[in-house]
């Protein structure tokens, strides 16, 4: 400001102009190559062997043995409280199952790993030899469980209910608390949080209502 | 002074005033405009998804199939079918192996829920059989049957697509696998694989 404009012709590139012009440079570089490698971070859900997309995928199966189970004591029993609580979490699990599944469809990440589950928490073999079935998941319920509680009625149905469902509650919680530890996502985050959190909760209920009939 | 050493030893040059056309300046914010311009369409193609180049080979495609329940007998024009009408209640697909043959008209509505369902002909190879079962037994929303009409040794059947291949250990498989349960064909997203019909 203090001095003159000079026209007079420059022989030489003046310093300051080649310093602020490599700086602007460096600034759009930067930008440029900020754009083109954020998809490529955030597409690291998309991968199928992703800790996100493995406990969205492994904990639909979960959820879905416990809706199944929740809909099943809600046939073989007449007691409100058992029936209560079953519809809370078949209602609630279904739910949950419906947000994982658009998270998989969002990531573009397959809704099933034909290699077995668990995998993203370590379990389990690679490869096909050992594939491991859903039912080797942690928490769920036996075949034979399974049919045992549909041949069952009133208070023992109530009570194997209760004991299945509180095993399977806890790897749910174990489940939700291994993602936590494996993700940054905060919506998944979130939903894991609130799955440790109302399952632990449910564990304490059940608990204190297989007391309840087992004592009777 | 060394406040004034750069402003005193060398004159100031002004883009807009300077008489020459400064060629050197434009030719590199160019280059650099370029190569932000060329950033910002690889970004915008990376976030685009890729469909298309996953295709697997030998897919059948059957679209515009009807969804309408009945109890009466379905005359398919696929074997094993692939879809169309289907009994009220589906054959339960919660990795699900039977050893015997299934009601089509059921197993189709299973894949109405978004199940696939392995078939394999009768008398195929028992380590054959195991090797199916072992990714069955893997993957919820899948059930298997043996289908004695089959003119393959093994079917895989997703609402509208189909794969038949002869080695239960073709890669194809769990691409298909992959790719289809609870895939984007899936005409009734979130229907269960249980509660339905638990035997053949």
């Amino acid at each position: 400001m203090t001095e003159p404009v000079v026209t007079r012709p420059v022989v030489t590139r003046p310093a300051r102009g080649r310093r602020a012009a490599v700086l602007l440079a460096a600034l759009v570089l930067g930008v440029a190559a900020a754009l083109a490698v954020l998809p490529l971070l955030r597409s690291g859900h998309a991968d199928a062997d992703s800790p996100e997309a493995g406990f969205a995928r492994d904990m639909s199966t979960h959820h879905a043995q416990a809706v199944r189970m929740a809909m099943d004591i809600r046939d073989r029993t007449g007691d409100q409280a058992v029936r209560t609580l079953a519809y809370d979490i078949a209602t609630t699990q279904s739910q949950q199952i419906g947000m994982m599944t658009a998270w998989l469809d969002e990531w573009g990440a397959p809704k099933t790993d034909p290699r077995g589950p668990m995998r993203w928490m370590g379990h389990a073999g690679h490869g096909g030899a050992q594939a491991a079935g859903a039912e080797s998941m942690p928490g769920m319920a036996t075949p034979a469980q399974l049919r045992a509680l549909d041949a069952a009625s009133g208070r023992a149905a109530e009570v194997l209910f209760l004991r299945l469902m509180i095993t399977h509650h806890r790897a749910g919680v174990e489940m939700a608390k291994a993602v936590l530890t494996r993700t940054g996502d905060e919506q998944v985050q979130r939903l894991a949080r609130s799955m440790a959190a109302a399952q632990q909760s449910e564990i304490t209920l059940m608990e204190g209502m297989l007391a309840e009939r087992s004592a009777a | 002074m060394p406040t004034n050493e750069r402003g005193a030893n060398r004159p100031r040059t002004n883009a807009l005033t300077e008489r020459r056309t400064p060629w050197g300046g434009i030719g590199f914010f160019t280059a650099v405009g370029l190569v932000a311009v060329a950033a910002v369409v690889f970004a915008f193609l990376q976030t685009r998804p890729s469909q298309a180049d996953d295709d697997i080979k030998g897919v059948v495609v059957h679209d515009g199939l009807s969804r309408n329940h009945t109890t009466d007998p379905v005359d398919y024009p696929d074997s094993p079918p692939m879809g169309g009408d289907h009994d009220p209640t589906w054959q339960n697909c919660d990795a699900r192996v039977y050893d015997a043959p299934l009601r089509n008209e059921n197993a189709v509505h299973a894949l109405e829920h978004g199940a696939v369902w392995v078939t394999y002909r009768p008398g195929l190879a028992a380590d054959q059989v195991a090797a199916l079962a072992r990714r069955v037994r893997a993957v919820d929303y899948s059930l298997m049957s043996p289908y004695p009409s089959l003119d393959a040794p093994i079917a895989l059947s997703a609402w509208g697509r189909q794969l038949k291949v002869q080695d239960a250990n073709d890669s194809r498989i769990d691409a298909f696998l992959a790719k289809y349960v609870k895939g984007p064909q899936t005409p009734e997203p979130g229907a269960p694989c249980t509660g339905g019909k638990d035997t053949p």
